[in-house]
């Protein structure tokens, strides 16, 4: 376990204290390349970075989607960085969020292939051995879910996000309660292994209606009831937390700490739902170091590919409160195969109900250029 | 049958390794060698962590002359050993409870020896979570002291130095700091300003001249502002100077000096009152526009949490040989970063603590400056440090600590150097009184 360049030649030329000259000088960014990629049948996109050290070291980042113009602000913002000096590249990139995840996760890469060591030994180590995955289902109505559900189960998935269903305007609100506890009542008779669930309205309730729909569920023990409304003022969120015990998460779209500070301190969160596609992991950190104080666990949101489902693993190693991660699960076989081309050592398995840790260097992944062609809209 | 029979007798009776009379001086009849192989819950980490393995743990109690430092602060260093022949330090040091916090670091033992030192957070978390007793300044200090010896070995494992790890350096030309200082006339001022200026040193922290009660009388009220005003004026515009209050006023005592002081432009106002009562200490934070700072008496990011939520203080001050580390230093600056505040960690030990700051000021966007119990000119502390540490550490060059760039901690503290300094047991803090002979808050 020795990086390459032998470091401890340039140390023994300095003096104890000297400033500046590092060891990883040699691993500072020489190039970014970018794919802008695309699920064919869902429409999922995201967008892959390429980082190229001096030396030729490869590092691979995942962010969200991004326009050709915010990648060429990340590689702005990254060559002549070296790897290490996120906390600068976190400020620069403050703007352009999915970019600021994606070089993030691409500088932990180069630090753990440059080391010979698992990401999750930068990040403080394992506090797990597994991390427990949340398989997150497509589909509208019970029985466009019935298949992935089963599908899911069969590979080793123990947890899932289901959608609430659509709600025209002119129904009711207690005939709708109905029909929500229906399709909790319905996905859990789906198998019969021990499964928990959790409810998805992706921001579509108000604070007022999500209160009550979470009251009316709170005895069917879901994991949580995931972003009820995109109100995320402090009163808004007041109405669901002091009318219920339900467990709410929130915060998919929630890009600066901050916000997630305040939700804690007016006790609005019950999860906090960072998406990978849109915070770096070490910003994630951050964010979970100030919820542990709140006795708040992290369960970091993922709608995008297996770049950042890998490094969100690794996150997960790491955090003494995460809980759960998501993975998108599709239904389309297309899309499915896609995911898996697209990087060797596929992490997007579980075993009854975790993903293992990958003890290798980096993510532990292979990512395949060619695949990433394959599937890009662009290439910048 | 004597003591050191007796300790003998116990470990050959249950078998264990190590010489339990490794540390006499703190004289307890405590069991040094850890219950097990391995930490408890360790077995299910066999197949992700490292190879490394910590394979001894040393807590070595360092007694200056009282000369050179007071009595109740003897450092306390901890050293970590490891399998693969790299070591860690870090440094326990609590002011008049040496011998408590040198008996809670063997108190974690079991904890330690045999783990995987890569598991920085799981082994906090076990200090921590695991001790069932959250918080207090004796396991505070002694996790600290672990934590950073924990640290130094990752950075060493990893080939990269500690701030660098935690995303850093913010500011690759170092660190800015801030030496003591005192100055009782204008002459004294002018001439510690033409000091400061000739050092490079751009900050400086000052006492309060009295002892306060929790009301207080003109006299003093008029003394402790009439202090700072020539301060300024002494000092001149341009260096910062900080005055730490030392938890000396009650919240009502403090907001009249505060409020009185506002033109002075002080670089902060230092624990305006006692640190238990964060509600009381919003009381005087609301009326003042002197940004106030507080944190070296906390502990873990669990206790720094209501000042932040609460938004009493503008500069948070956690001491990483009491608060936990650097795990849970870099924690309360991350949620002090979210919230606006900026950190200027405490530091009143020794050396080893001092380095360990630097690192995570280095790597923390919200960073202000770092403390250090040394004056603007070196003492015979600063000789000792040297004699201990190979070089002259926590010397300011241009009012910046250069950045250490060897991996993990970036020393090594010479054992050979520690004998010269042994220890001489604990003393409590010494006690101050107020006229009518009742205890002062000094």
């Amino acid at each position: 376990m020795r990086p390459q360049a032998k470091p401890q030649k340039i140390w023994s030329n300095l003096p104890a204290f000297a400033p500046q000259a590092s060891a990883t000088d040699h691993l500072s960014v020489a190039n970014v390349r970018g794919w802008r990629v695309r699920e064919p049948v869902s429409g999922r996109r995201y967008t892959v970075l390429r980082l190229e050290t001096r030396d030729g070291l490869v590092g691979y980042g995942e962010g969200g989607p991004a326009t050709a113009a915010e990648i060429g602000d990340a590689k702005a913002a990254a060559v002549g960085r070296r790897p290490n000096e996120n906390e600068i590249i976190r400020h620069r990139l403050a703007a352009r969020p999915a970019m600021e995840a994606a070089i993030n996760c691409a500088f932990l890469d180069l630090l753990g292939k440059w080391t010979k060591t698992p990401v999750y030994q930068f990040l403080g180590g394992p506090t797990r051995f597994k991390a427990r995955v949340l398989a997150q289902l497509e589909g509208q109505t019970e029985d466009d879910l019935a298949t992935p559900l089963q599908r899911a189960v069969q590979q080793g998935f123990k947890a899932f996000m289901v959608p609430i269903p659509g709600r025209d305007s002119l129904w009711r609100m207690q005939a709708y309660v109905d029909a929500v506890r229906a399709r909790v009542a319905r996905v859990r008779s789906l198998a019969d292994a021990d499964l928990d669930f959790v409810l998805d309205a992706a921001g579509t309730l108000t604070p007022g209606d999500a209160a009550l729909l979470a009251t009316a569920l709170e005895k069917n023990h879901l994991l949580w009831f995931d972003e009820p409304t995109t109100v995320l003022t402090n009163d808004g969120l007041a109405r669901i937390a002091d009318e219920s015990v339900m467990p709410i998460g929130l915060g998919r779209s929630v890009t600066d700490i901050a916000t997630f500070q305040n939700l804690l301190r007016w006790g609005s969160i019950d999860l906090l739902r960072p998406s990978l596609g849109l915070n770096s992991i070490s910003k994630i950190k951050r964010m979970a170091a100030i919820a542990e104080t709140h006795y708040v666990a992290v369960a970091p949101y993922h709608d995008g590919g297996p770049i950042a489902t890998a490094a969100g693993i690794h996150l997960a190693a790491s955090l003494p409160n995460f809980f759960i991660q998501q993975i998108p699960f599709p239904t389309a076989e297309r899309d499915a195969a896609m995911r898996t081309e697209l990087t060797s050592g596929n992490q997007e398995v579980a075993k009854d109900g975790f993903a293992p840790l990958a003890n290798r260097p980096g993510f532990g992944i292979e990512v395949d250029e060619r695949a990433l062609d394959r599937y890009s809209e662009e290439r910048v | 049958m004597k003591r050191r029979e007796m300790l003998g007798a116990l470990a050959a009776a249950s078998g264990l390794r190590g010489s339990p009379a490794r540390n006499p001086a703190i004289g307890c009849g405590c069991a040094f060698a850890p219950a097990s192989a391995i930490p408890p819950g360790s077995e299910v980490f066999k197949d992700v962590g490292s190879k490394l393995r910590i394979t001894d743990m040393k807590v070595y109690g360092v007694t200056l002359d009282e000369k050179i430092a007071r009595a109740d602060r003897p450092y306390v260093f901890v050293k970590l050993e490891t399998n693969q022949g790299l070591v860690g330090w870090g440094e326990a040091t609590l002011e008049g409870k040496a011998g408590a916090a040198m008996a809670c670091v063997n108190d974690l033992r079991d904890f330690i020896v045999g783990s995987d030192p890569m598991q920085s957070e799981h082994l906090y978390q076990l200090m921590y979570i695991g001790s069932f007793y959250r918080g207090g300044p004796v396991l505070g200090s002694a996790i600290s002291g672990i934590d950073q010896a924990i640290w130094d070995i990752r950075g060493k494992f990893l080939g990269m130095p500690v701030y660098e790890l935690l995303g850093g350096p913010v500011d690759p030309r170092g660190v800015r700091g801030y030496y003591h200082a005192a100055a009782w006339s204008l002459e004294e001022a002018r001439a510690l300003r033409d000091q400061t200026r000739q050092a490079g040193v751009t900050a400086l922290k000052f006492q309060l001249p009295d002892l306060l009660e929790w009301v207080e009388t003109n006299r003093k009220l008029t003394r402790a502002v009439k202090h700072m005003e020539m301060l300024r004026e002494g000092l001149g515009p341009d260096i910062d100077f900080a005055v730490d209050f030392h938890a000396r006023p009650s919240p009502t005592v403090a907001a009249i000096i505060l409020r009185e002081i506002e033109p002075f432009h002080l670089f902060f106002a230092e624990e305006i009152c006692p640190p238990e009562n964060m509600r009381a200490m919003q009381r005087a934070a609301r009326k003042s526009t002197t940004p106030l700072a507080t944190g070296e008496r906390l502990i873990a990011a669990y206790g720094c949490n209501d000042l932040i939520d609460l938004g009493i203080v503008d500069v948070l001050q956690p001491d990483i040989a009491h608060v936990g580390g650097i795990t849970a230093l870099w924690k309360v600056a991350a949620a002090a970063d979210a919230a606006g505040i900026r950190m200027a960690p405490h530091a009143c030990e020794g050396p080893v603590g001092g380095i360990a700051s630097l690192h995570v000021d280095a790597a923390i966007p919200n960073f202000l400056a770092q403390e250090i119990c040394g004056l603007v000119e070196a003492g015979e502390m600063n000789r000792v440090w040297e004699d201990l540490m190979g070089f002259s550490a926590m010397r300011m060059v241009g009012g910046r600590y250069p950045l250490p760039t060897k991996p993990g901690l970036g020393f090594e503290v010479s054992e050979a150097a520690l004998k010269k300094y042994p220890f001489q047991g604990t003393r409590p803090f010494p006690p101050a009184f107020h006229e009518d002979g009742s205890l002062a808050s000094l």
